[in-house]
């Protein structure tokens, strides 16, 4: 009964990926191969496309080279448990994932642009900010909380401090150390951090639209938007179904031989961080890595948003920032009921895809023991890596016959494009379910669901909490798949900011920017605090 | 004889947890020391302490007169003249046995291809020398444990620093190792301190003990000195199995070999075990309960009255 039971929810599950991946998948190939034979040597002779391909790519290895190696030398400098506010530092380097990317991109032009926030403060203005150079710094500083993150894992797991103080014992001095032991042994997460932001640099669409569209500046992602949402011709949607065919291509190519090479460790799950027994660090790091993280969060994270904050409360652009120019205005402004709709329906978006994908990432965990169960787990971590205008695409073509305009379409999206972020952190911990304890508390005279509440629930607690807030928080980030999905009346407040950066209302965007991210700090910060209570309680 | 090692008054803690308290100790040219003590005693933070990877509260250690750490500065572990053979090996998953065995050379500044060569004959005497080409996930426990050792002969040490192996020794590596190291003592003067929790492999390696508890050392002696005569009840019961007996003024210590069966003493037979070369009898008598080794098959059974005598015994004082 039990194995009926298993089979019936694993076809469940298999129909729900096929539904929400694998048809959008398909549809938007065979559309591209029916649609775009006739005129492909057109499109792709276009220099528009041309440069749009070039764009994405050289953006992808900009970022990626200057993301990891930030990411790995934080995740370096936080490992020594002697660094004074050690733990503040470890949860302040994962702030930018609270913020939106776009909230963060719009906030870097009110703090560097001209009229910005440094050019009234202090004369200095970097105008390239809003430009190819300015995609690739924000995109990079946005990615390196994961890099931070992998090599975190990498170093907990593989790069052991009992390594390195053999090294030291055998009369390395600590460079020759991080040259010929450390190093080496993180050479897989690297690795794995690399491929990652390599190909979710390709599939990032809110940073180049906010900053690179209005300088010229054109991606796979921002041209398929622009060919979705502005162009009505025949010919712009041949040109974006090509372009979103190139990009699976490209990211299929990147993947499969880095997923090869790694032998299979291309994977996110994290592992609980042990604490290396004593420091590592000299007195001289402990004073300068303080010193540094904290100019870098300044410069990244703090002065942006400080500057988005003062342009909500101003009246104009340019004027000083003296209390006679302060106002509530702009958020007066955008106090209208469509804000109001927009807001309630991003958050039963958020509500609704994060309950939905516990289950689903839950059911996928549990089952990933049998051989088909790991064959829907393997579809769904390649929706991680899957660009979210790729899957946008696919379902308005699949399903847009019935479901276009609507908040169901989007809410699909959501859930093929997060069942990853739902599945990785529940595996993890389900993988370290003792075997036997299920058997021992039943032996011990539990029934089934006692011993599921009294000795499995508790210990997947973090982990379900985790999985709900983190689809929670991106899908109320999530802007690349809304952004083409939305109809009248289905307007995300992601997509409502958007459009308003698009308009250039400075003050207006600045104050919905701020409303964004107070409604993701709010819920994020109880989620962090319940995900530490239960993990400590 | 000058010492290699001589700490000073060593105090240290994590926290407010202190872990080793006003130690003092000196090691000798030459010299095997065996740190005895239970687990949490605070063996290996004494190890890693002296090898320059825990910073002190309070205290000096000298590596061959020269002081290298005090409770502000501490010379870092690759310039003092030590070597480690840590308790899981600590082996580096990305480099085979050759390489891992060279890496002290290559440190010191050999070539490449003579540190390989070199390498090759420290893991040859090992008895390992066919593994070279291995890395760690492909060695057996004892085959790591071989290859840990091998890269601690190839630094030219002044101490070589076991952190009580998990497995322990086993009796053809420590004898190998035990030449290598009587060699180097004729060469440089080398010494070890080898640390563990089993009192007959301490007591049957080392030219001194010392005994550890509660991050204090309470006795230091060679191994007949620690067994024979024991400062306090409880040294004396991390060198071996002991009864204690009331004795005319001062409580006496007994070894089980030190009493024997026949004899002007009397008691009765609580529990009997046969160890196959020897029998264990614990006996109930007006003293105190007392264990006694006799060689050869069970003579007594459960509830017998016998006699017995003392061949010797270990007043103490201060208990």
């Amino acid at each position: 009964m039990r194995s009926g039971l298993a089979r019936s929810a694993l076809a469940l599950l298999l129909a729900c990926v096929v539904a929400v991946v694998v048809v959008p998948v398909l549809v938007l190939l065979r559309t591209s191969w029916v649609e775009g034979r006739g005129r492909l040597a057109e499109i792709m002779t276009d220099p528009g496309f041309r440069s749009a391909v070039a764009n994405s790519f050289w953006l992808s290895a900009a970022v990626t080279g200057l993301a990891v190696p930030v990411g790995v030398a934080i995740a370096l400098a936080l490992r020594d448990p002697g660094l004074p506010g050690r733990n503040f530092w470890r949860a302040a380097v994962l702030l930018p994932v609270l913020v939106p990317d776009f909230v963060l991109a719009y906030s870097w032009l009110r703090a560097y642009a001209r009229a910005g926030l440094t050019s009234e403060a202090f004369g200095f203005a970097w105008p390239q900010v809003q430009g190819p150079v300015g995609v690739t710094v924000i995109v990079a500083s946005n990615a390196v909380p994961l890099v931070y993150l992998v090599t975190a894992v990498g170093l907990s797991t593989r790069a052991e401090p009992v390594t390195e103080r053999a090294a030291r014992a055998s009369g390395a001095r600590p460079l020759t150390v991080l040259r010929t032991v450390t190093l080496p042994l993180l050479g897989p997460a690297i690795a794995t951090a690399a491929v990652l932001i390599f190909v979710l640099t390709l599939g990032t669409f809110a940073v180049p639209q906010v900053i690179g569209a209005p300088a010229g500046f054109r991606t796979i992602t921002t041209l398929i938007y622009a060919d979705l949402a502005l162009g009505s011709d025949p010919q712009s949607f041949v040109e974006a179904i090509t372009l979103a065919v190139l990009l699976v291509m490209i990211t299929v190519i990147v993947v499969t031989p880095a997923d090869r090479l790694l032998g299979g460790r291309l994977s996110l799950s994290r592992t609980p961080a042990r604490d290396s027994d004593w420091g590592t660090g000299s007195s001289t790091t402990r004073i300068l890595v303080p010193i540094v993280l904290g100019l870098y969060l300044i410069v990244t994270c703090g002065l942006p948003l400080l500057a988005l904050v003062s342009a909500a409360f101003t009246r104009a652009v340019g004027v000083p920032l003296s209390p006679e120019n302060w106002t509530l205005d702009n958020f007066l402004a955008v106090l209208t009921p469509r804000t109001g709709q927009a807001l309630g329906r991003s958050l039963l978006l958020a509500v609704a895809a994060g309950s939905i994908l516990l289950v689903l990432g839950g059911c996928t965990a549990a089952l990933s023991r049998t051989r088909s169960g790991r064959a829907v787990s393997v579809l769904v971590a390649l929706t991680l890596v899957l660009p979210g205008s790729v899957l946008a695409i696919g379902l308005l073509i699949g399903y847009g016959r019935w479901l276009a305009d609507t908040v169901l379409i989007i809410l699909l999206a959501y859930l093929a494009k997060l069942w990853a972020l739902a599945h990785r952190p529940i595996s993890a911990a389900v993988d370290r379910l003792a075997p036997a304890g299920l058997q021992a508390a039943r032996a011990s005279g539990a029934d089934l669901p006692t011993a599921l509440a009294t000795v499995v629930v508790p210990v997947l607690r973090p982990a379900l909490i985790a999985a709900w807030g983190l689809c929670f928080l991106t899908a109320l980030h999530e802007v690349t798949m809304s952004s083409l999905l939305y109809g009248p009346g289905t307007e995300t407040l992601a997509v409502v900011v958007l459009n308003s950066a698009d308009l250039g209302r400075i003050g207006v965007t600045a104050a919905l920017s701020v409303i964004v991210t107070v409604v993701v700090l709010v819920p994020g910060g109880a989620l962090w605090m319940l995900g530490r209570r239960s993990r400590h309680g | 004889m000058a010492e290699v090692l001589q700490l000073r008054g060593l105090s240290l803690a994590y926290g407010a947890t202190p872990v080793l308290d006003s130690v003092n100790l000196t090691v000798a040219e030459g010299e095997v020391l065996a740190l005895l003590g239970p687990s949490g005693s605070g063996k290996s933070t004494l190890l890693n302490a002296v090898a320059g990877f825990l910073p002190l509260r309070s205290g000096e250690i000298f590596l061959r007169q020269r002081l290298v750490a005090t409770a502000g500065s501490a010379e870092p572990p690759e310039k003092r003249e030590i070597a480690l053979v840590f308790q899981d090996y600590g082996l580096w998953p990305h480099l085979t046995a050759l390489d891992t065995v060279a890496y002290p050379l290559r440190r010191r500044g050999v070539r490449r291809d003579l540190a390989r060569s070199q390498a090759q004959q420290i893991l040859d005497r090992l008895g390992v020398g066919q593994l070279s080409g291995r890395k760690p996930a492909q060695l057996s426990g004892g085959e790591q444990q071989r290859v840990g050792l091998a890269r601690a002969m190839a630094r030219q040490a002044a101490l070589y620093l076991f952190d009580e192996p998990t497995a322990h020794l086993d009796a053809q590596v420590r004898d190998v190792f035990l030449a290598e190291l009587a060699a180097r003592r004729r060469e440089s003067g080398a010494a070890a301190i080898y640390a563990t929790h089993d009192a007959a492999e301490a007591l049957g390696l080392a030219d001194r003990v010392a005994l550890l508890i509660g991050g204090r050392v309470i006795q230091v002696g060679t191994p007949q000195e620690v067994y024979a005569q024991p400062v306090s009840v409880a040294a004396a019961r991390l060198t071996g199995p002991v009864s204690l007996l009331a004795g005319s003024d001062f409580p006496v210590l007994v070894r089980p070999d030190w009493a024997r069966l026949g004899g002007d003493r009397t008691g009765v037979v609580a529990d009997v075990w046969f160890r196959g070369s020897h029998t264990d009898y614990a006996l109930d008598t007006p003293e105190g309960e007392l264990q006694l080794r006799a060689p050869g098959l069970p003579a007594h059974g459960r509830g017998e009255e016998i006699s017995w005598s003392l061949e010797r015994s270990w007043p103490l004082p201060g208990d």
